[in-house]
């Protein structure tokens, strides 16, 4: 018998709405914190959530059954993570002084974060600290490092998802580890 | 061991691809290496941090502003998906419009008078072929986008594509006659005359 995800793939394919809507409460949690820790910002996590869900769905007919679902959904969505990482880095540097708005650099200019009542949560210092270490990680270790202890997938997995050899993946779990340790080996 | 394979140790160590007797080589240079200890320390912690992070909650009306983001239909992608499915079978659907196509454009295209058989007894007029009283065709006749008018003998098939015939009362036609008028009818003459040539050779 084949997993659930993939059974509620195929009758969402026929037109079963309610099917799909079973695939978007199994997937939104793991990849709404995905996309939130990859772009730091809860306005673009739920438009790549968004967007991810509008492509499964577009794209069902061409879903492969022999390949994991989830390896699948997570591929979508952290392409379209890092689609969107690399652009902000293109479109402005958010250091840059801005020239229209005296004394206003990019990151005053993005849209406001405030934290809702439902959703706040309490971050201990050292949890800030390694929250503000992930945000500094480029982009290549940040997606492997956030599949690999966010979502723990495993190497293999992360290979599948991305598209990269396991050794690739291996390499930049490791760099990515070391990286975070440098940035927090005097403060922990 | 060195403190740069000891590193190197530790990240296969955490990854969980360590086998027991490396484990145990690793312990033994941790236990006389305090950098080497607090470097895995470190590693430990962050990685225990990291997974600790608490899971941010998509805010309540997600799930709704996805279903409602749908299009309507899955439908207008069925026909694509049958095409990437039946890849033979599409490809020869669409060689079998394109020759359909070249069929009836040959057949507007082809608006001039000819005719074929024994053209020895015949008189041509216009667009008129006239088979005169008293005359004696051998064989078939054929007249395509002309008018056929038989007034002697016709020893086989008259055959009039895209036209029209008249029998006088002297007329007379040993074989058939038929009439072609329409795209789709010349196409199964022209298919059954091409087999007739295969079968026998005329």
């Amino acid at each position: 018998m084949k997993p659930l995800e993939t059974r509620l793939a195929r009758l969402a394919r026929k037109g079963d709405q309610r099917a799909f809507a079973e695939i978007v409460d199994l997937y939104k949690d793991k990849l709404y914190h995905l996309a939130y820790r990859m772009t730091s910002n809860r306005q673009e996590a739920e438009d790549v959530v968004q967007e991810t869900f509008l492509r499964v769905y577009k794209n069902l007919d061409r879903y492969d059954e022999n390949q994991k679902f989830s390896t699948w959904i997570y591929r979508i969505a952290t392409n379209l993570c890092i689609d969107r990482l690399r652009k902000r880095r293109a479109v402005y540097s958010l250091d840059a002084e801005s020239t229209d708005h005296d004394g206003l650099d990019g990151y005053s200019m993005m849209p406001s974060d405030e934290r809702t009542p439902e959703t706040e949560l309490i971050l201990t210092e050292t949890q800030k600290l390694i929250r503000d270490a992930i945000e500094t990680l480029p982009v290549k270790y940040k997606s492997i490092m956030i599949l690999r202890y966010l979502q723990d997938l495993s190497l293999q997995e992360i290979s599948d998802v991305l598209d990269i050899p396991v050794t690739t993946v291996k390499t930049r779990v490791h760099r990515g580890r070391e990286f975070l340790r440098k940035k927090l080996e005097h403060k922990l | 061991m060195k403190c740069n394979a000891a590193v190197a140790s530790i990240h296969e160590y955490l990854d969980g691809d360590l086998t027991r007797e490396e484990i145990s080589r690793l312990q033994q240079h941790l236990q006389g290496c305090p950098a080497c200890s607090s470097r895995l320390d470190t590693l430990e912690k962050t990685n225990a941090l990291f997974q600790a992070l608490p899971a941010e909650a998509p805010p309540s009306y997600l799930s709704d502003r996805i279903m409602k983001s749908l299009p309507k239909t899955r439908r207008p992608a069925a026909w694509t998906s049958w095409v990437r499915r039946h890849p033979a079978v599409s490809a020869a659907a669409i060689f079998m419009v394109v020759m359909l196509s070249s069929f009836v454009a040959m057949w507007n295209q082809d608006k001039e008078l000819s005719v074929s058989g024994d053209l020895d007894h015949v008189i041509i007029e216009g667009n008129k072929v006239i088979v005169p009283a008293g005359q004696h065709v051998e064989g078939d006749l054929t007249v395509v986008n002309g008018i056929a008018e038989i007034d002697g003998e016709v020893e086989g098939d008259l055959t009039v594509i895209d036209g029209s015939y008249t029998l006088a009362s002297t007329a007379h036609i040993a074989g058939e006659v038929k009439e072609i008028d329409r795209a789709v009818d010349w196409i199964w003459y022209k298919v059954s005359s091409w087999f007739g040539t295969l079968a026998y050779g005329t």
